[in-house]
Order: C-alpha cells, then structure tokens, then sequence
C-alpha cells in the first residue's frame, strides 16, 4: 500500500519553504511531486519599475547566498546596451568577489549537508571557516551579504591591499585542505551516508538539463566560465571538477574539489590585478540603446542567465527575466528521490544546494 | 561536433546565425517550435530558458528560446497572440519556464496540462506581468 508523506512547506530539513509531496511504499520512496511559490515576490516585475541603479540594488536581493552573482550577470547583460565594458581591474575584482561567494556558498553548504547527516561538529566547523570567508568579503566590500559592488561599467570598490586578502586566503585554503576537504572525501561518516544515495543518471541528467555542481557530479564537463568566458575568467588557469557516478557523494566531492579552483583562481586574480581604473565614470551619464541583451555567469549553484531589455533612453528596464539555477536543478529532485529511503530525502534535496529565494524570485 | 553553420540546414532555411546581444540568433521563420527542438535534441544542444516579451499594443507577445551548445547560446524568437506548441514532451527541461510564463502572461503551450507553479489555485494566470492585466484577478 502506498501513503503520502508532505516535507514541507515548513521543515526543519528545509533552510527555505517550499513542498515535496512524496509517494512511499514502506520506508522507499516511490515519486515525488514538487510545489514551490511559497517565495515569490514578483521581483521581475518590480523590475520594470525601477531604473537601472535600483535595479541592481534590486536583484542583489534576489538571493542571499549569490546576490554578487546577480548583479554580475545583470551589469553583463546592461553594459553592451549602455554602450560601455568595465576596465580590466574591475573585472578582475569581479572575478576575485564571485569566487569569494563560490567559497562561503560552497562552504555553507557543506556545513549543512554535515548537519543533515548527523554530523553536527562538522557544521561548526564549516560555519567558522565561513565566517572567514565572510570576513574576507567585508574587508573587499564593507558588507558581509549584499555588497553593492557592481555597477554599470564596472565596480563601486578597489581592492586598496591585495597582499592582506591573499594572506587572508592562504590561512583558509590552508583550513580547508587540512579539516573539511579530508573529512568529506575521506571520512566513514560522511560517505555512508552518500555513496549511492540520490543518484541522477547522466542520461536524465542531461534530460533535465541540470546545471552547475549537479550536472558535473552525473559527469557532464559544463561550466560557463570555462565554455563562454566573462570578466577575466580566460586569463586565468583552473580546472573544472567532474565526477562520474551522481550520487550525493560525487555532489560532495565536486564541490570539495571547486572550493581548492576558487582558491586558486583568487590567488591568481590577486596577484594578476592589473593597475587602472575601476569603473567607466558617473552612470548616472547613461544612456540605454534600444534593444535585449543576455548574460551568463556560472554561479556557486550554476549557470544563471539574464535577459534584459531597454528602449532608447529609457532608464528603466522594460524587461528583466532571470533563470536561477535552482529552476533548472530543482525538478531532478523528483529523480533522484525515487527509489531511497525516506530518511535519505532531507539530504537529497538538500545535496543540490536549493535555493528557494532563487527560484521563486 | 555539430558546427553552427550545419544548424540553419539542418531546419531547412537559408537564413544563418547573427552574433548579437550575448547569443548568436537565427532567425527561424517558417519552422515551427517542435521541429527546432527536435533538431535541437538531435545536436544534443542543452535547453537553458525561455524569455517572454510583451510587444505592448496588443501586438501579442515575443518568445525567445535559448539553448546552448557547446558553451554558444543559440537564441531563436517567436511571435505570438495567445498561444504556441508545447515541446515538454520533446524536451522535459521546459516544463517549469512554460509553466512560469503561462502564469506571468497568460500565453497558453498547447499539447501539455496545466499545474500552478509560483500561483496558487484559483489566480488567474496573466496576472503578474502583462501591461493589462486580466480583468478577473485572485479569487
């Protein structure tokens, strides 16, 4: 006989609301449906109202985690409408804050995947190094969430002391090789609660057109810094972290794996930060041609995609439409949850990184 | 390999790919919806997202389908009114965008039912980005 179990929209699995109704003979996990909204502001929408500075004050709250990455892919996308490129420092900056983002996303994530399986000590842990990541992004920005770094044409603050960030890096790259990248890769913990839970084939994977960790982890070689390079991404030596086998382990071992490139492509950047100027001038100066632009970015979670549209002279956008990468992650859940035991679920879901706010804008 | 200039022959057109905004865009006059996601299937493009564009007017509605192939973004518009074929059953990755924009403007994917996504039972979809809204709003 089959039964019903609701997690959600309230859970304590869940960072965020939403409802994953699932179908389960005995403790197996049979199908699931997924119902989300329980976020939704309407941001797109609100967008239109805005001009293009509230804009970006705008969509760097579309996300807690990521609200760099937004305003990156919007700046992207506004900037070849508004006539101007930002300056090679500033895309350097750019590249140094979206790393810095990937480390405390991927470092937060750890911690609460620790605490889905039962490993409480190990979500301190992560949470302090996460604190010094956060650390670092206040002494870049002056703010620890929403940092009001890009603009139009570049970014709003320089980076005055690249040596006391790399210094800053080096002490937690350290941390990371010496306590969470072994704990997660080596210890029995940790893998028995993830080898072979919640596998998403490579052939559903590519069906769903996952994206970011989660296709990389059903080995699907794709990231967008790599494929269509921005900011100064190809100027710059990393390795794209693969894994074959799609499980919440191989999710694990991605993201262990990424949190070691972004160290070293912020090492990089910081000592390639080329001297100049940061931003394009006053843009309050300027002006939108008429037309629609796109920009990508590969985001901690994946690819987000940006179209936005102008008309002549017009300092509100007519239209702003955002794909979060969780749009896109999020329904695999339903593949990945069939088949496992009910109590593996809350670190199924959780092991795609999902963001709600994202999602539901 | 699939090469970006195999694409337009693949569909059957003349037309060839333009480099503009961020995506190189084809126009793909002539060749319906279902026809180019099957191509796009059979080049093992990724499906990345639909944008939706109100003409204003009441000159409908402009969609533009993006994929991505081999870290290009293939954009390919089309002009609507109230509704267009639904490709989930082709391509299982759209089913969330379809369902968005159905609820955002109100335009109908034929060939595929209907479950609230971001809406809830009983609001009418239309509601949240077209410039006129329906005149029936949440129940």
């Amino acid at each position: 006989m089959s039964y019903k179990i609701p997690m959600g929209p309230y859970h304590p699995g869940l960072e965020e609301p939403y409802k994953l109704d699932m179908i389960c003979e005995g403790e197996t996990v049979k199908d699931a449906q997924l119902h989300i909204g329980f976020n939704f502001r309407n941001i797109e929408h609100l967008a239109e109202t805005r001009n293009f500075i509230q804009v970006n004050a705008l969509m760097e709250r579309v996300c807690g985690i990521c609200s760099f990455i937004h305003t990156l892919t919007l700046c992207q996308a506004m900037e070849p409408l508004a006539g101007v490129e930002a300056p090679p420092r500033a895309k350097y900056i750019r590249v140094i804050m979206a790393e810095l983002e990937r480390l405390h996303s991927h470092v937060l994530w750890a911690g609460i995947a620790a605490k889905l399986m039962g490993f409480k000590t190990m979500f301190m842990t992560c949470f302090e190094l996460r604190e010094q990541v956060m650390d670092i992004l206040a002494a870049i920005s002056g703010n620890r969430v929403n940092y009001s770094m890009n603009r139009v044409g570049g970014v709003n603050r320089d980076i005055d002391d690249p040596a006391a960030i790399l210094k800053m890096v080096e002490a937690l790259e350290k941390a990371m090789v010496k306590t969470v990248i072994p704990i997660f890769t080596k210890s029995s913990t940790a893998l028995s609660r993830c080898t072979g839970v919640g596998v998403l084939t490579h052939e559903k994977a590519i069906r769903s057109a996952v994206v970011g960790p989660i296709a990389r982890a059903s080995g699907m070689p794709q990231d967008i810094r790599k494929a269509a390079p921005y900011a100064a991404y190809a100027e710059l030596d990393f390795d794209v972290p693969v894994q074959p086998a799609g499980d919440v382990k191989a999710r694990l071992l991605v993201r262990a794996l990424e949190i070691m490139e972004s160290c070293k492509l912020i090492r990089q950047a910081l000592e390639k930060l080329p001297p100049g100027e940061i931003d394009t001038g006053d843009d309050r100066k300027i002006r939108f041609m008429t037309g629609t632009s796109t920009s990508r970015v590969e985001a901690p979670r994946g690819e987000v995609i940006y179209s936005v549209s102008f008309k002549e002279n017009q300092k509100n956008p007519a239209r702003v439409h955002v794909r979060t990468p969780t749009f896109v992650n999020m329904p695999a859940v339903r593949w990945m949850v069939q088949g496992a035991r009910l109590a593996d679920t809350p670190l199924i879901q959780a092991s795609i990184d999902p963001c709600y706010s994202c999602t539901d804008r | 390999m699939t090469e970006l200039t195999s694409i337009p022959q693949k569909l059957g057109i003349r037309a060839q790919f333009e480099a503009r905004s961020g995506a190189q865009w084809l126009d793909v006059a002539g060749v319906g919806i279902r026809s180019l996601a099957e191509t796009m299937n059979a080049i093992g493009a990724r499906f990345v997202t639909i944008t939706a564009y109100e003409l204003g007017n009441g000159e409908g509605f402009r969609l533009e389908y993006h994929w991505d192939l081999n870290g290009t973004l293939l954009g390919f518009a089309y002009e609507v009114q109230k509704n267009i074929d639904s490709i989930f059953d082709l391509c299982p990755a759209v089913d969330w965008i379809e369902r968005e924009i159905y609820e955002g403007y109100a335009i109908e994917f034929v060939g595929r039912p209907y479950e609230p996504l971001l809406l809830r039972e009983g609001v009418t979809p239309g509601v949240n980005l077209r410039e006129q809204p329906p005149q029936e709003v949440a129940k």
